[in-house]
Order: C-alpha cells, then sequence, then structure tokens
C-alpha cells in the first residue's frame, strides 16, 4: 500500500563528520502510550526533532455526534479518555444541564465528585505505573495496578463496568451508591495513602529514578500557556491553573483542597504534582463522604434534551489530564449542531518537541511518559 | 515453517507406526505453542488497558505462559487487537502481521475489533470488523472485555492451538484480498429475514389459538413503578474573572461594530443581564478581516488578557462555516469566545499559530475537517485521518458512502 | 602459587588428590579403554566434557529463565507460569520448542552473513568460559594458568555478537542498541578487569582452581571478608560492572525495551533469538560463578564440618544466591541512561576499583594478607 512520504531519506548533515538520521517510534512502540507516531530527527542518541504524528485512533467521534442526542454522546466519552471517563461524562452532562436548565440534586453532586476524584487517583496509579515502566522499572507498574484494582471494584460494584462507566446522567447519576460504598470508599482512601509511602521508598527515592527525571523536559510556564497546557504538566510549569478551583463546577467550591503547583517545569516537578494531586484526590473524597447527604439522585428532566438553536454551551472539567471541555452548538432539535471537544493531552503532546529538543532518546520516551497521554483522548 | 516440520508427514506417513510418530510430534509441538503465546505489544485503545490488566497480579496473564509481551513483531506469536482498527491503523497492522513468523495467531478483542462495536454507524475511519484486514482466530466480545474473558479468549486459542496438526495447516492464515464483506450487515438481514418468517409463523398460531380458545385473556405484566422524580433548581456556578460588560467596553473601544452572538443587538440591557448570568461567557462575532486582529488584542491588551488558546475549531451550520475561538484568561479566570463566519467556498483565514502555539494544531485540525485555508500556516499538513479520504468530512454536506454507514434516526 | 595447570587442560587440576572424584574415574576408564592410542582419549573425553558442559548450560539456562519468571511474578505479586507441570517447571521447555518450531525469517534488508553468525557468538563464549568455572577440585574441564585472564577475554567476546548482530540487522532500533553496547561493555570491561585483578593480587593466584584453594578453611576466609574492606568493595564493583557487561537491568541498554523496542535483537525470531536469549542466561551463570569463585570461596564449604555435602552444590547454592541479586536488580530499579551509565563508570566505578586496586595491593606488599 502507498503511503504518503513526511520523511525525507537523508536529512541535511549536522556537519562534521556526523549525520542526522531520522528514526520512527510507534504507531506500534511499547513507550507510545497506545499508536502515537513519533518521527524523531536524531543525532546520535540526542533528539534534534519530534514530530508527532496522530491519527492512527482517530475514530470520528465528533462527526458520529451530530447524530447522536446528548444521553447517547455519554458513552462515547467514556472511550475517549477512558481514564478519566466520569470527568469526560461530567462534562457531557453539564453541557445539558446548562441548556435545558437541569437542576442536580444534592446527593447526585456528591457522588459525582467522588466518583470523579476516585477515578483521578485511579488514573493518576496506572501513569505512575507506566511512567516508571518507561524509565525501566518493570515492576512499580505491577504494584500501580495491583493498587488500580481496588478503586476499579468499587466502580463494579457501582455501575457494573470496569472501565467505560457510563454512569453519570444529566440530572444526577444513573444509579444511587451500594450499601458499604462510603466504608468501601473510606477504605480505599487509606490503602492509597499507604501505598503512596511504599512508592516513595520504592521509586521517588531512587536515585536513578531521580537522576533519570530530574531537569529533563523542561517546558517553561510561557510555554505551558502558548501551548494551552493544562492539568498537571501546566501546574508543574508554574501555571497555578485548576479548573475546579479556578472555574469551579458541580460543588468543588466547597471543598477545601490544595493545588500542587512546581516551577522547574522537568518531569520531575510533573510527578510530584501529580502524587501530590492523589493526596488531595483523598483529600477532597473524605471531606465529600463526610458530608454526603441522604436525598433522591435524579432530578427530573425533560425526556428529549434539545440545545436551543444558535446557542453554544461550553463547560469545561478538570480530568486527570487537564482541562477536557465540550462545546455543544445546538440547531434547536435533540441532536446538536455540532459537538467539539478538547482534550487535554492534545496540547500536551503539540508541545512535545519544545520539551524533547537536545534531550537523549531515553529522555524522550520519560518525557512522554511525564506527560501522561491518553492517545484515543488526543485523536478522538 | 522451520526446520521443515511440514515434510514430516510425507516422509514418515508411509512408514510402519509413523504416522504414530507423526501425531505424537503433534501433540508436542502443539502443547509448546499452546502454553508459549507471547503477544506482540498493541493497544490502541480502551481495551489495551484490560489488557495490562490482564497482565497485571491481579488476573496474571502470566499463568498460562503469556505474560512475554514482545515489543518486536518477530518474537510474537499472538497479536490481541485490544481496540479500534482505524484505516490509518490498518496498514500498519497488515505490516506487524506480515513481520510475525508463522505460525500466528490473532485475538481480535472486544466489539470495536469484531465489527466496529460503537463506531459502527457514522464514523468515516473506523475499520469495521479486523477481520476485513487480518485472519482472526478467536473473536471476545465485550466493551471493553473483562479480564477473565480475555483469559477465556487465551484458553479458547489454547484449544484451538491443540487441534491444529501438520498435516493440514489450515489455510485462512492468508492475508485476503477479497473484497471486505461487511458481516454485520450480511447477518442482519439474514437475522431480519428469518424473523419475518418467524413473525409470520407467530402469527398464525396466534390467530388459530385465539380461534380456538375465544375466551383467552393474556397476561398483563405488572408496570415497573417509575421512580417520582422532583425537579431540582440549578444552582449556577459562580463567575471567576472580569464581567462581560467591562470585556466589551474595551474591545468595543477599539472594534467598532461589533456584536455578540448571543443577541441580536447589543444594548445596556443586554450586556447588564449576560454581566447578571454567572454563567454567561461574551462571544464575539468578527469579520474575516479583522479576526486575527482582534484575537490579538484580546491576547494582549491587559483588561482581556486572555493568554490562553483553549481551543480553536469551526462548525458548519449548512450555510456557512464559523470558526470558533476560546480564549481563556489563565491569570483572571474569564473566557471570551470569537466566532467568525466564512464563505463555504474556500473558506480563508490568517493563521494565529504566531500568536499561540497551540492554535498550530488545532489549525490543522480545523483545516482538515472543514477545508479551512488558514494563511501563513508553518505546517499545513493533515493531521488525522488517512489518506484518501476525499473532503472535509465535519462539513454538512459531505458524504462517502464508501465508508461511511449511515445511522438511520 | 599452585603447580602450573596440565596445558592440555583435560587432566583434572588435582589429579594427585587420593579422591577419586567421578570425572577422573571416568577419564581414566576412557584411557584405559583407549590404551596407548593416546590421541583418540583425548578426542573422546574433550567431547564428553563438552557435551556435559552444553547440557549442563542448557539445562542451567532453562532453570534460570523459569527462576526469572517466577522471581519476577512474585516479586510482583503473582504466581507466574502454573499450567506447564509444577508450577511452570516446564515453561522453558515449552518456549524453547516453540522458538524451534518457528518460522525461520530472513527479513530481505539484512546482511546475511553477520545476521546469520551473530546468535552462535554469544552462546559459543558463554560455554568456552563455564569450561575453566570450578565445581569442585576434579569437576573442572580446563585449568589454563591464566584462567581469570581467559574468563576476562572471553567476555569482551561476546558485546561482538550484539554489535555484529545489531549492524547485520539493518534496523535503526538494532544498531542504537549495538552501539550503546559496545560503548558499555567498552568501559565496564575496564573495571571488571581491574576487580579481577584486585581478585588476582588478594590471592596471589591467577588459575581458577588457586583462587578457590586459596580462601580454604573458614567462611571468613573467603575474600569478601578476608580482605579488610577490599574485598567488599571490590566484590560490589564485581556485581556492578558484571550486571552491565551482561546488559542486564538497570543497565540494560542495548535491549532497553521501552525505548529500542528491542534493542540489538529486534530483527531476531525464532531460533536465532532462542540463541540470544539463552545464552543470555548462561553467561548470567557463568558471573554468577565467577563471583562465587572469586569471592565466596567457590565450590568450598562455607564452614569445613559441612564438607560432606559435595563442591558442585556449593557452588550453585552461591551462584544462584548470586543469581537471585541480579534479578533482584533487574524488577527493582529503574533504568540509567546511556550518559548516565558512562559518567558512572568513568567517574566513580573505575577511579574506586584502581584504588581499591592499589589497597589490595598495599595489603599484600605490607603483608596483611
Amino acid at each position: 500500500m502507498e503511503r504518503e512520504q513526511h520523511i525525507e531519506v537523508r536529512p541535511p548533515s549536522a556537519g562534521g563528520n556526523t549525520e542526522e538520521y531520522w528514526l520512527n517510534m510507534g504507531p506500534q512502540h511499547p513507550a507510545t502510550h497506545g499508536v502515537l507516531h513519533l518521527i524523531v530527527r536524531l543525532d546520535g542518541e540526542t533528539v534534534r526533532e519530534v514530530k508527532p504524528e496522530l491519527g492512527y485512533i482517530h475514530r470520528s467521534v465528533e462527526k458520529m455526534a451530530e447524530n447522536l442526542t446528548l444521553l447517547q454522546n455519554i458513552h462515547l466519552t467514556d472511550r475517549l479518555d477512558y481514564l478519566s471517563c466520569h470527568m469526560n461524562n461530567h462534562a457531557v452532562c453539564m453541557v445539558a444541564e446548562q441548556a435545558c436548565d437541569i437542576g442536580v440534586p444534592e446527593r447526585a453532586e456528591y457522588i459525582r465528585v467522588i466518583v470523579s476524584e476516585l477515578q483521578r487517583i485511579q488514573s493518576h496509579l496506572l501513569w505512575w505505573g507506566a511512567f516508571a515502566m518507561d524509565i525501566g522499572a518493570l515492576s512499580a507498574f505491577l504494584y500501580g495496578f495491583a493498587e488500580r484494582e481496588k478503586i476499579t471494584d468499587i466502580f463494579e460494584r457501582l455501575c457494573g463496568a470496569r472501565l467505560t462507566m457510563n454512569y453519570f446522567r444529566p440530572g444526577g447519576v444513573a444509579q444511587d451508591l451500594y450499601d458499604g460504598f462510603e466504608q468501601d470508599a473510606r477504605q480505599a482512601c487509606s490503602d492509597i495513602l499507604y501505598a503512596l509511602d511504599e512508592y516513595q521508598r520504592l521509586v521517588t527515592g531512587n536515585l536513578i529514578f531521580q537522576e533519570r527525571t530530574r531537569g529533563v523536559g523542561i517546558l517553561s510556564r510561557d510555554k505551558a500557556i502558548g501551548y494551552g497546557c493544562s492539568g498537571g504538566t501546566a501546574r508543574a510549569s508554574g501555571l497555578d491553573y485548576d479548573v475546579r478551583r479556578d472555574d469551579p463546577y458541580g460543588i468543588y467550591d466547597r471543598f477545601s483542597f490544595d493545588v500542587p503547583v512546581a516551577t522547574a517545569g522537568d518531569c520531575y516537578a510533573r510527578y510530584e504534582v501529580r502524587m501530590e494531586e492523589m493526596r488531595q484526590s483523598v483529600q477532597i473524597i473524605e471531606q465529600a463522604l463526610k458530608d454526603l447527604p441522604v436525598g433522591p439522585i435524579q432530578a427530573k428532566a425533560k425526556p428529549v434534551l434539545k440545545i436551543p438553536k444558535g446557542l453554544q454551551v461550553f463547560r469545561q472539567v478538570e480530568t486527570a489530564r487537564g482541562s477536557f471541555a465540550m462545546t455543544a452548538i445546538g440547531d434547536g432539535t435533540a441532536t446538536p449542531l455540532r459537538v467539539s471537544y478538547r482534550s487535554p493531552g492534545f496540547m500536551h503532546v503539540a508541545a512535545l518537541h519544545e520539551m524533547s529538543a537536545g534531550f537523549k532518546i531515553a529522555d524522550l520516551i520519560t518525557i512522554l511518559g511525564s506527560l501522561d497521554p491518553v492517545i484515543p483522548d488526543i485523536d478522538r | 515453517m522451520a526446520v521443515g516440520l511440514d515434510l514430516l508427514p510425507r516422509y514418515l506417513d508411509p512408514l510402519p507406526g509413523g504416522k504414530g510418530v507423526v501425531s505424537a510430534v503433534d501433540v508436542i509441538v502443539n502443547w509448546a505453542r499452546a502454553h508459549s503465546l507471547w503477544p506482540l505489544v498493541y493497544g490502541t485503545s480502551c481495551c489495551a488497558i484490560e489488557m495490562m490488566a490482564t497482565g497485571a497480579a491481579r488476573h496474571d496473564i502470566a499463568r498460562f505462559g503469556a505474560e512475554v509481551f514482545r515489543a518486536s513483531p518477530r518474537q510474537a506469536d499472538l497479536i490481541i487487537l485490544a481496540g479500534t482498527l482505524t484505516e490509518k491503523m490498518a496498514d500498519h497492522l497488515v505490516t506487524l502481521y506480515q513481520q510475525m513468523p508463522d505460525p500466528k495467531w490473532v485475538i481480535a478483542m472486544g466489539a470495536c475489533t469484531i465489527s466496529g462495536g460503537p463506531f459502527y454507524y457514522d464514523s468515516y475511519s473506523v475499520v469495521r470488523g479486523a477481520d476485513r484486514v487480518v485472519p482472526v482466530d478467536v473473536y471476545l466480545p465485550g466493551c471493553p472485555p473483562r479480564p477473565e474473558a480475555l483469559l477465556h479468549a487465551l484458553t479458547e486459542l489454547q484449544q484451538v492451538i491443540k487441534g491444529e496438526t501438520i498435516r493440514n495447516r489450515r489455510a485462512s492464515k492468508e492475508l485476503t484480498t477479497a473484497p471486505p464483506v461487511d458481516r454485520m450487515a450480511v447477518d442482519l438481514a439474514a437475522w431480519e429475514e428469518e424473523q419475518d418468517e418467524h413473525i409470520a409463523e407467530v402469527e398464525a398460531n396466534k390467530a388459530a389459538w385465539k380461534e380456538a380458545n375465544p375466551d383467552f385473556q393474556a397476561y398483563k405484566h405488572p408496570k415497573l413503578d417509575k421512580p417520582k422524580l422532583e425537579a431540582v433548581e440549578r444552582v449556577k456556578t459562580p463567575r471567576r474573572g472580569a464581567l462581560p460588560s467591562a470585556l466589551w467596553a474595551a474591545v468595543a473601544e477599539r472594534f467598532d461594530g461589533l456584536s455578540l452572538a448571543t443577541c441580536d443587538e447589543v444594548t445596556e440591557d443586554a450586556l447588564a443581564a449576560m454581566d447578571a448570568d454567572s454563567e454567561a461567557i461574551l462571544d464575539l462575532v468578527i469579520d474575516p478581516e479583522r479576526y486575527a486582529a482582534l484575537v490579538g488584542f484580546l491576547r494582549g491588551n491587559e483588561a482581556t488578557g486572555c493568554d490562553m488558546l483553549h481551543q480553536l475549531t469551526a462548525f458548519d451550520d449548512g450555510e456557512q462555516i464559523s470558526v470558533l475561538v476560546h480564549l481563556l484568561s489563565v491569570s483572571q479566570g474569564h473566557k471570551v469566545f470569537v466566532r467568525c463566519a466564512l464563505e463555504r467556498e474556500a473558506p480563508t483565514l490568517p493563521s494565529l499559530s504566531g500568536l499561540f502555539p497551540a492554535a498550530t494544531w488545532h489549525e490543522r485540525e480545523t483545516a482538515e475537517m472543514f477545508g479551512v485555508v488558514f494563511a501563513g500556516h508553518p505546517d499545513p499538513r493533515r493531521l488525522f485521518v488517512a489518506e484518501g479520504l476525499k473532503g472535509y468530512p465535519l462539513r454538512k454536506d459531505w458524504s462517502d458512502p464508501s465508508r461511511v454507514v449511515a445511522r438511520e434516526l | 602459587m599452585s603447580e602450573p595447570a596440565v596445558p592440555s587442560a583435560l587432566e583434572p587440576a588435582s589429579a594427585t588428590e587420593t579422591v577419586a572424584a567421578p570425572t577422573s574415574a571416568i577419564a581414566d576408564w576412557i584411557r584405559d579403554l583407549c590404551g596407548d592410542q593416546e590421541w583418540l582419549a583425548w578426542v573422546v573425553i574433550t567431547l564428553i566434557g563438552l557435551g556435559a558442559l552444553a547440557a549442563l548450560a542448557s539445562v542451567s539456562a532453562m532453570v534460570l529463565v523459569w527462576m526469572e519468571r517466577k522471581v519476577s511474578a512474585h516479586m510482583q505479586l503473582r504466581l507466574g507460569p502454573m499450567r506447564t507441570g509444577w508450577h511452570g517447571a516446564l515453561q522453558p521447555m515449552a518456549d524453547g520448542l516453540k522458538l524451534l518450531f518457528k518460522e525461520g525469517l530472513l527479513p530481505r534488508t539484512t546482511d546475511l552473513f553477520s545476521y546469520l553468525l551473530a546468535p552462535f557468538i554469544p552462546m559459543a563464549t558463554a560455554l568456552l568460559a563455564l569450561a575453566v568455572i570450578p565445581f569442585s577440585e576434579t569437576w573442572q574441564l580446563a585449568d589454563p594458568e591464566l584462567g581469570i585472564i581467559y574468563v576476562a577475554a572471553l567476555s569482551g567476546m561476546s558485546v561482538f555478537a550484539i554489535l555484529i548482530g545489531s549492524w547485520g540487522s539493518n534496523n535503526k532500533y538494532s544498531l542504537l542498541g549495538g552501539m550503546r553496547a559496545a560503548a558499555q561493555a567498552l568501559s565496564y570491561e575496564i573495571s571488571l578487569l581491574l576487580v579481577l585483578m584486585t581478585a588476582v593480587l588478594m590471592s596471589g593466584e591467577t588459575a581458577m582452581q588457586a583462587i578457590v584453594q586459596s580462601q580454604e578453611g573458614y567462611f571468613w576466609n573467603w575474600w569478601l571478608i578476608r580482605a579488610p574492606g577490599v574485598g567488599f568493595i571490590a566484590f560490589i564493583a564485581f556485581i556492578i560492572s558484571a550486571t552491565a557487561e551482561l546488559n542486564r537491568a538497570p543497565f540494560d541498554f542495548a535491549e532497553s525495551e521501552s525505548e529500542l523496542t528491542g534493542g540489538f535483537h529486534t530483527e531476531y525470531a525464532g531460533m536465532a533469538f532462542a540463541m540470544f536469549f539463552l545464552a543470555e542466561y548462561v553467561h548470567l551463570l557463568v558471573a554468577a560463578c565467577l563471583g562465587a569463585v572469586l569471592f565466596l570461596g567457590g565450590y568450598l564449604p562455607p564452614v569445613p564440618a559441612l564438607a560432606f555435602i559435595p563442591g558442585p552444590v556449593w557452588l550453585l547454592v552461591k551462584a544462584f544466591g548470586l543469581v537471585f541479586l541480579f534479578m533482584w536488580f533487574r524488577w527493582t530499579f529503574p533504568r540509567l541512561r546511556i550518559d548516565q551509565l558512562l559518567n558512572l563508570e568513568w567517574k566513580f566505578l573505575m577511579p574506586v576499583a584502581l584504588l581499591n586496586l592499589l589497597a589490595a595491593g598495599a595489603l599484600r606488599g605490607w603483608g596483611w594478607l
């Protein structure tokens, strides 16, 4: 099959007796977290240029969304960033709620916050394992997964799915909490705090790990803003912006939590910020569990959710990766005129070249891992 | 095949007892192959997470000798097709499959690789069924399947392998060049036909029964008790950052003739209403000539201070293509939207990539999906879709029956 | 100094011992059978010895593969292979058979000669190195006087396999892996040699058998403990440089799966890959045996009272202990970066090993050893 040649066969020489060359990493490569394709210009082991090539898992979700109602869209957003599907669902539900003026009962709001934060921890645990594996610590991956399974169990009892939950609904959530959920969630929280201390000894304190991540892949604050970075990646570069605090949605303004910010902008800063985020999520969950009210979990909503013609509804949420936004433009019918998703990883991978040029090829893997990309989220 | 294993039956079968030897070799070789399935590191989307979970401690695929995930296809025996297969990836999947040495097996994990799954309808880029591209040995339904299900698929595959013989290697391993068959459509048609017959039969029986038992009362199902839901008043989230009226004042001072998308005429009352509504966002409409100037002003001006390009996209309302720019002020917290309507024929706008590096990729995506040309763009390549897709898929008038199965509404 | 070993390397090193060990009995019997045709006895004994070595190598490689999978599994809270025999004991057998019967691929772009040559080298060097490892006073295929130099020379050879294979594969990932391996081997060979020299200096011997004999007695006579400080530092340096020589994590740059997919063996399939794969484990055994011989008293029991347990058992126990250590490293540590690896060698490990060598010399010179 003929493919377009993006790559010149022989790149210009760097001078001297050395010659630069192109290396294709991916789409099938163990470190590209799926099917990202990096076209890398190398000088020996040193990275000169990175060109990410997308679209290997572009599933035309936005086109499909034009023929689906908002309710039907929820399950598709599960499959975008499958590690933050509760948060993605939240964005869709909030768009529907704003467009059709649906209120959400208190209990449902609390449930939303609890499961979202649980999932943030779950996603970060997976990232922690995968990141350590990218650096070469193979067992960490398994430890991360072992902890993650505990939260997966809670979700499974809650909504019947391990990964693609499809749990939020406009005006509430699909089912009420099961008996014993609070106990399970508390248990999971204390397990996580214990595990985090263990991880500190296993990976964070490891000299090799620190050598590999400190000073590697520096993203300055200006670049982070310029590239539209968000989430842990941006906060590690000193960009103090968290959608939960600075553009509050749901009931996030009721909880007290810190937004960890680092200024170094390197892989280690991104690592530390995410590790701290897990602790903060535990804090939020504990507060929410304490205040969890009793009551209905669903509000009355219209059977058909129509976005008024010409109305543009924009809602952003803080997923585990950063700011995920959904924009829906209505045409007065049950299906929206246009749905567009803003994925956080898209901008992070766009900034990959800025971070990795000049570093070694092994660092490129570290940097990509520290960005925590989910490729279906990027490609949509 | 290595070491001429295929030749064994030819020379051994005629000998007395030779058949037994060949069978014994079969048993041993199949045992080895079944218990040493090294999967390729291949995962495109959600199913890959469950595949990883299968490899992790709880489920431990290693018990079946299959934990040696090989990154190089040369050393792999098995591809677990974890995740949706798109047209752009299909080429590479074929390459990977061809790079693997025989014997090799494929597990189609998840609904996407079986039939396209949730992406069967309306998708212009998803291959509806991985067996259109490579031969599949085990189909594993689920979206995504549980790790236990993957283990089940693996044991099923082991049974398949143990049933193979060197006498008669299956011919289905060849890559197909025949045009793809939409198995779902075929099966659906067959099912519908069957269903029609069935319904006719049932109806006839019903009529006969009614005639025979004129007094019969059909059982009525009790209605499920629907929970009575109460409407809840919506609590709006508080506003952060500057008020729309202040932003409008700053912008209107510099640009005259601006309008807002949310109201027909910008009046004091309209602005006050926007200020009162904490979720209202200033949605400026600008002409293409002053588009770049307006965005530059919004970014550079202290009062507006929109330092981050949150997103750049477009929409097609059937008449015009409108480019949407979402700007965010990280320091203050407010958002400003800019939209710019363009003609369908050759819509052109200046590129914002000089102002915001983030615009580079968003503009590539918008150009690809809507055909908007961004003048001065540093890297005007396609971003997502495979080569060979004609037209601009997100335009309302785009259709391509050869690759899209439209959903009947 | 012990008696110089017989150059033909056939006669057991300590043939004067009164205890008739199995090999010498078999050798004597074969010599009897062959009568005065000594060349025939030489050929037969050599072939039997090599056969025994090959058997030992393949069996131990399989055991080590199984061990690696089980050790890693249990370190990761898993079970590991369970379905092939008792706790998956036949798993390496299944892997080996499967690889044997895989299609032999010859990618079109490869350089055939070097591509096909490379897989044979590591196995050969590993077997040759195994030949000088003393399993007991008599169980040793050859005991050349410069045995330790011979082992060092062979360990330097194995990097050629990686270089040749990666060059012949004609793949950029392979080439990167090969170049990394070359830089790494070149550097770590130096500190490995310095460590070996330290051992030589401590014991005053270069033949393997003699080095073991120099640690006769209780376990505090082992060089790890006997030479105060020096032995311990040398042992640590040996473990680090041996891990690097073996291309095992945290120094697995040649392979580094998360970066270079498969590194030098990216293009190798089936049996050719199995050769690399198994040789890696034989090398592991050789390195562990070498460590046991140099620092842990080889086949000698820790307490003379335990001498009723045969020497080979002691050697294997010690060697497998070291193998476990190597495996522990692999499944715990992250990987270094190539420039950090070289920094570690040239700026830290080599000076330390050099100073340690000087210290050993000083100790020896003052007669404290």
